[in-house]
C-alpha cells in the first residue's frame, strides 16, 4: 500500500499537473504539489521501513513484472529521495522559475511543479524497480520531466544555452541508457530471466568473453549517467542552466541512479567481467577526480564550479566501486548519499546567491557573504566543509573509505593502489578549491556599505530547506552507522563470498 | 484439384471487394448518392475488421485454408494471430485515412481505390503462396498511385510519377525474385520444408539465398527502406496529406506482412550449417542504412511532412531490425514495431491535417506549430504524445517498449553490433523528435495558422489514436500480446 502510495501519488498529480491542470494558478498548484511531494515521501519512508513487495505481470511476452521492492541498498536512496522532493517543490516558494527575468511568466508553474513531481517518481520507481526491463523504463521516465526543467525553466537570460544544455541532457543520456538497455536485454537473454533476485545465480554460469562484454555495456551507459570521466561533459552545462530545485534533483537523485545502476546490474549480475573492467573504470574514476579538482581551482562560475566538483566526487564512488569488495561497495553507497545531501546543500546556497546576485561569476567583487547574510554564509562554508571531506562531517566517511576499499580490492592491486594513491591527492585538491571559494565569497573583499550585490540573508522556506540539508550533513558525519546499519547486509549478500 | 474453403478466414479480405461492388453499382444507379458510399465503404471495412477478430482470441488451432488434400497438403491461407492483427491494424488505419479524406470530399474514385489497396493489403498477409502474394501485393500497393495522382496538383502527378516508376522496378525485381525462388526450390508455395530440402543442395541454396535478397529488394521499396526510399520525401510531401498517412500506416503494414511471409520458412535453415549469411546480411544493411540515413536526414528538415517522411525511412530500419533473427520472436516483434509505429505515424499525420485543415498542402513549417500546448491543447497533446512514442521516451511508453521488442530478437541472435547501431540511431531520433515537441511549447506567434472550420474528423482519428497509445502504454501487453 505505501509502496503503490510513493509512486502513484506523485505520479499521477505530476501527470495531471502538466496536462490538465496546467492553467492552475500558482498558489494552488503549490499547495497540491507540496501536498503529493508529502504524502509520496511518507509512503516511502514507511516503505523503506516496512519492505512491502508488489509483484504483478505487466508484459508477459516480454517477461516483465512489475515488481516493486526496497532492500538495503535502495532503502537510504528512496528516503534521500523522499527527502529532496519534498524540499526542491517547498523550494518553489523561495525561487520561481515559471518567471522571466523581469518578473513576467513565461510558462506554467502547474507543468514546473509537475515536471518536478514526476523526476521524484521515476527515481522512486528506478530506485525500488527489482526487474531489470522495468528499471530501464523507470530510468527513462526521468528524462523528458527533466528536460522540461531545463529546457523551460532553466536559467533565463539565455535561451540558446538553455536549449543546448538540455538537448544535450537528454541526448547524452539517451546514449546512456539505451546502451544499457542492450547490456540488460544481452544479460535477461542469457541468464533466462530479468528479476534481480534471480539474475545473480542465473547469471553465474556465463563465460568470462559474454560477462565482460555485458558488463562492458552495462557500465559503459551507466557511467553517462554517473557521470564518468570523460563522458560528464553534459553534467556543467545542465546544472549552469538549471533551476535551483532541476540542479538539486540532478545532482541528489539523477546521479545516483547511475552509480545505483552500477551496483545492481554489472557488481551483483556479472562480478567476473565487472572486475575485469573494474581498472579502467578506476582510472576514469581518479582522471575524473584530478580533472574536476583542477578545473574547479580555475572555474569562475560558482555553479560551473559544484558541477565540476560533483565529477570528482562521482569519481570517489566509482573508484570505490572498482575495488568490488564489500568495504568499497559500502563506501560507494555513503558516498553516494552524503553527496546527494552535499551537493543539494552548495546547490541550494549558490542558486540563491545567483537568484539574488544575478550571476555567481567569482571574479566580480562583492561583499563578504559572512557579513551581508550570515546564515547563508555559514551554510556555504558548511557544504565546502563537507565537501572537501572534513571528519564529522557526511563527505568524510564516503571519501576515507573510498581510498580504504582500493588499497585492499579483490583484484588489480597494483593499478588500484596507484589510483588510491592519486585519489589521495585528488582529495587535497577538494581542499584547496573549496578554500578558494570560501575566500572568494564567505571572507570577500571589504566593499563600501551602499555598494551593489547586496545579498538579503536567507529566510523562511529556503532557510528551512538550507536547515534541513545541513542538519542531514552534520547527521550522516557523525554517525555514518545509520546508512550502513541498513545497507549491510544487502551489501553482504550482492558481492557474496568476496572478502 | 479441389481445394478446402473456409469462408470464414477469407471474409476480411472479401468484404472490403464486396463493398468496392457495391459502391460501383450504387454509383451507377444513383450518382448523387455520395454520403451513401461512404457510409458502405466504412461499413465494408468494419466488418471486414470484425471478421478478423475470432484469430485474434480463438485458441491456438491452426487457421488454414485454401489446403490442397492430404497426404501432400499445402496450405495457401494462413488467418494465424499474426495475419489476424496485421489484417485488423491494415482495416483500421484504411479506416482512418477514409476519415481524413473527410466524408464530404471523398468520390467514388477515392472510396474504390482505398478499398482496393485495403483488401490486397489484407490478403498479402495472409498468403502463403507465390501467386496469390505477388497479385496481392501489387493490389495493395497499385491503386496507392492512383490516391496520389488523383489530385489536380502538378505536385501530386510528379510524385506519382515518382512513385509508378518505382512500383514498377520494384515489381519487376518481386517478379524476378518469384521466379528464382520457384526454381531453386521447386516449390510455388512458401513452406520451410521446401526451403531446407533446396538449401541440403550447395546449387539451389545459393539461388534461393538469391531469390530471398531480390525479393527483398523489391519490398524495401514498398517499405521506405534505403537504399530504395527515393520516392517517399517527394511523394509524401506532393500527395494529399491523407494519402501519405496511409502510405505510413497501411502500406508499410502489408508491406512488412509480405516480408514476413517470405522469411518465414527461413525458420527452417536459420541454424544449418552454412546457415543463409547472405540473407541476414542483406537485412542488416538495409537495416543500419535505413536508420541511419533516414534519422539523419530527418534532423535537417523543416517540413513537417518531410521531416515525418524521412523518420518513416528511419523507423523502416528498426521495423526491419527484429527480422535480422530470422525467428518467430522476430517477426512478431517486427510485427508490433510496426503497429505502433503505425498508431502513432496516423495520429501525428491526423494532427498536421487538423492543425492545417484543408489548405494542408501549405506552410507546413515547424515554425507553425509554436506554442501548439497553449493555442490548441488537443491537437497539440495528441501530437506531442505521438511524437514522444516514435522517439521513444516516457510517458510514451509503448514506444519504449516497442524498442525493447525490437531489440531483443536481434540481441538475442548475437547480433549485437546491429543493436549498439541501433542505439545511435535511436538517440538521433529522439534528437529529431524532440525538435519538433519544443516547439509545441512557448508563446503562440501572430503568424500562426487559423484554426480550421471542419477538423472533427482528423481531430477524432488523432484523439482516438491517442487513447490507443495511453491504453497501450499503461498495458503494453494489450498490444505486445496480440501477435502471440
Amino acid at each position: 500500500m505505501a509502496l503503490i502510495a510513493m509512486l502513484v501519488v506523485p505520479g499521477a498529480v505530476g501527470l495531471w499537473l502538466m496536462t490538465g491542470g496546467r492553467a492552475l494558478d500558482v498558489a494552488t498548484a503549490r499547495v497540491i504539489a507540496l501536498v503529493a511531494a508529502v504524502v509520496g515521501g511518507a509512503a516511502a519512508v514507511v516503505a523503506s521501513a516496512q519492505r512491502p513487495v508488489i509483484d504483478r505481470a505487466w508484459i508477459p511476452d516480454l517477461g516483465v513484472r512489475w515488481h516493486f521492492e526496497i532492500d538495503g541498498i535502495s532503502a537510504p536512496l528512496v528516503a534521500l529521495t523522499a527527502v529532496i522532493g519534498v524540499l526542491v517543490v517547498a523550494h518553489a516558494w523561495a525561487e520561481q522559475p515559471w518567471l522571466d527575468a523581469s518578473g513576467g511568466e513565461r510558462g506554467s508553474a502547474a507543468t514546473y511543479l509537475g515536471a518536478l513531481l514526476l523526476v521524484v517518481t521515476g527515481a522512486f520507481a528506478a530506485f525500488s524497480a527489482r526487474d531489470a526491463v522495468l528499471f530501464f523504463i523507470a530510468f527513462e521516465v526521468v528524462l523528458v520531466p527533466m528536460w522540461v526543467l531545463i529546457g523551460r525553466y532553466g536559467d533565463p537570460h539565455s535561451e540558446a544555452k538553455r536549449a543546448d544544455a538540455s538537448a544535450r541532457f537528454i541526448l547524452y543520456t539517451a546514449i546512456g541508457s539505451t546502451l544499457m538497455l542492450v547490456g540488460i536485454l544481452l544479460l535477461v537473454w542469457q541468464a533466462g530471466t530479468a528479476d534481480f533476485a534471480e539474475l545473480p545465480a542465473a547469471a553465474a554460469d556465463l563465460s568470462l568473453g559474454q560477462q565482460t562484454l555485458i558488463a562492458t555495456l552495462l557500465t559503459l551507459g551507466l557511467a553517462v549517467k554517473v557521470p564518468v570521466f570523460p563522458l560528464h561533459t553534459w553534467l556543467p552545462a545542465a546544472h549552469t542552466t538549471a533551476p535551483t530545485a532541476g540542479s538539486v534533483l540532478l545532482a541528489a537523485v539523477l546521479l545516483k541512479l547511475g552509480t545505483y545502476g552500477l551496483v545492481r546490474l554489472p557488481l551483483a549480475n556479472v562480478p567476473d567481467g565487472f572486475s575485469r573492467i573494474a581498472p579502467v573504470l578506476a582510472i576514469a574514476g581518479v582522471i575524473g577526480i584530478l580533472w574536476g579538482g583542477l578545473i574547479c581551482l580555475v572555474e569562475r562560475d560558482l555553479k560551473r564550479l559544484i558541477a565540476f566538483s560533483s565529477v570528482a566526487h562521482m569519481g570517489f564512488v566509482v573508484l570505490a566501486l572498482a575495488s568490488g569488495t564489500e568495504t568499497g561497495v559500502q563506501a560507494a553507497l555513503i558516498g553516494n548519499i552524503a553527496h546527494g545531501v552535499i551537493s543539494a546543500l552548495l546547490f541550494v546556497i549558490v542558486g540563491g546567491l545567483k537568484h539574488r546576485w544575478g550571476s555567481v561569476d567569482l571574479a566580480i567583487v562583492r561583499p563578504a557573504l559572512r557579513e551581508v547574510s550570515p546564515r547563508l554564509g555559514f551554510a556555504l562554508i558548511l557544504g565546502l566543509a563537507a565537501g572537501l571531506g572534513l571528519p564529522g562531517l557526511a563527505g568524510f566517511w564516503g571519501e576515507f573509505v573510498a581510498l580504504v576499499a582500493p588499497w585492499n580490492p579483490a583484484q588489480h592491486t597494483g593499478i588500484l593502489r596507484t589510483c588510491a594513491v592519486i585519489a589521495a591527492v585528488g582529495a587535497a585538491l577538494a581542499a584547496a578549491y573549496s578554500l578558494r571559494v570560501a575566500r572568494i565569497v564567505w571572507v570577500g573583499d571589504e566593499v563600501s556599505a551602499d555598494a551593489p550585490h547586496r545579498a538579503a540573508d536567507t529566510r523562511g522556506l529556503e532557510l528551512a530547506v538550507v536547515a534541513v540539508l545541513g542538519a542531514a550533513v552534520v547527521a550522516i558525519g557523525v554517525a555514518p552507522v545509520i546508512v550502513w546499519s541498513v545497507t549491510a547486509d544487502a551489501v553482504s549478500a550482492l558481492v557474496g563470498g568476496a572478502p | 484439384m479441389t481445394l478446402t474453403m473456409d469462408w470464414g478466414l477469407l471474409l476480411p479480405a472479401l468484404l472490403p471487394v464486396a463493398a468496392l461492388a457495391l459502391i460501383l453499382v450504387v454509383e451507377a444507379i444513383a450518382p448523387t448518392a455520395r454520403p451513401v458510399l461512404v457510409v458502405l465503404a466504412g461499413f465494408g471495412l468494419v466488418a471486414a475488421a470484425a471478421e478478423t477478430i475470432p484469430g485474434l482470441v480463438g485458441d491456438d488451432d491452426p487457421r488454414l485454408t485454401l489446403c490442397t488434400p492430404a497426404p501432400d497438403g499445402r496450405c495457401m491461407w494462413d488467418g494465424g494471430a499474426l495475419t489476424s492483427t496485421l489484417q485488423l491494424a491494415i482495416l483500421l488505419s484504411t479506416l482512418a485515412v477514409l476519415a481524413l479524406i473527410s466524408v464530404r470530399r471523398a468520390g467514388v474514385i477515392e472510396l474504390v481505390m482505398l478499398l482496393a489497396s485495403a483488401s490486397g493489403g489484407v490478403a498479402v498477409v495472409a498468403a502463403r503462396d507465390l501467386g496469390t502474394w505477388l497479385i496481392t501485393l501489387e493490389l495493395a500497393t497499385l491503386p496507392v498511385i492512383a490516391l496520389v495522382a488523383w489530385r489536380d496538383r502538378r505536385a501530386a502527378a510528379h510524385g506519382a510519377l515518382t512513385l509508378l516508376t518505382t512500383s514498377l522496378v520494384s515489381f519487376g525485381l518481386l517478379v524476378l525474385g518469384t521466379a528464382l525462388w520457384v526454381t531453386a526450390t521447386g516449390d510455388p508455395t512458401l513452406t520451410g520444408e521446401s526451403l531446407a530440402t533446396a538449401w541440403a543442395v550447395p546449387e539451389q541454396r545459393t539461388l534461393a539465398g538469391l531469390a530471398t535478397v531480390v525479393l527483398l529488394a523489391g519490398l524495401a521499396f514498398k517499405l521506405s527502406a534505403v537504399p530504395f526510399h527515393a520516392w517517399t520525401p517527394t511523394t509524401l510531401t506532393s500527395g494529399p496529406l491523407p494519402i501519405s498517412a496511409l502510405l505510413a500506416s497501411s502500406s508499410k503494414l502489408a508491406a512488412i506482412g509480405a516480408l514476413i511471409v517470405v522469411l518465414a520458412p527461413y525458420d527452417a535453415v536459420v541454424d544449418l550449417s552454412p546457415g543463409p549469411h547472405v540473407v541476414v546480411a542483406a537485412l542488416v544493411i538495409l537495416t543500419v542504412a535505413s536508420m541511419l540515413t533516414g534519422t539523419v536526414m530527418a534532423l535537417r528538415q523543416t517540413e513537417v511532412v518531410r521531416l515525418l517522411a524521412w523518420s518513416t525511412v528511419a523507423q523502416a530500419g528498426w521495423i526491419l531490425l527484429p527480422l535480422t533473427a530470422l525467428t518467430v520472436a522476430g517477426r512478431q516483434a517486427a510485427a508490433v514495431y510496426t503497429l505502433v509505429y503505425a498508431v502513432a505515424g496516423l495520429v501525428a499525420f491526423a494532427a498536421v491535417r487538423a492543425i492545417h485543415g484543408r489548405r494542408v498542402e501549405d506552410g507546413r513549417e515547424l515554425t507553425a506549430y509554436t506554442g501548439l500546448f497553449r493555442r490548441d491543447p488537443l491537437t497539440g497533446g495528441a501530437l506531442a504524445l505521438a511524437l514522444l512514442v516514435l522517439a521513444g521516451l516516457p510517458p510514451g511508453v509503448i514506444g519504449l517498449v516497442a524498442k525493447i521488442v525490437a531489440l531483443r530478437p536481434a540481441v538475442s541472435a548475437g547480433l549485437w553490433p546491429v543493436a549498439v547501431v541501433a542505439v545511435v540511431a535511436a538517440v538521433l531520433g529522439i534528437a529529431v523528435y524532440v525538435r519538433w515537441f519544443a516547439v509545441l511549447f512557448g508563446e503562440p506567434t501572430i503568424d500562426a495558422p487559423a484554426r480550421p472550420a471542419q477538423r472533427r474528423a482528423s481531430l477524432g482519428v488523432a484523439l482516438i489514436g491517442s487513447a490507443v497509445l495511453v491504453v497501450a502504454s499503461a498495458l503494453p501487453q494489450l498490444l505486445v500480446g496480440l501477435v502471440s
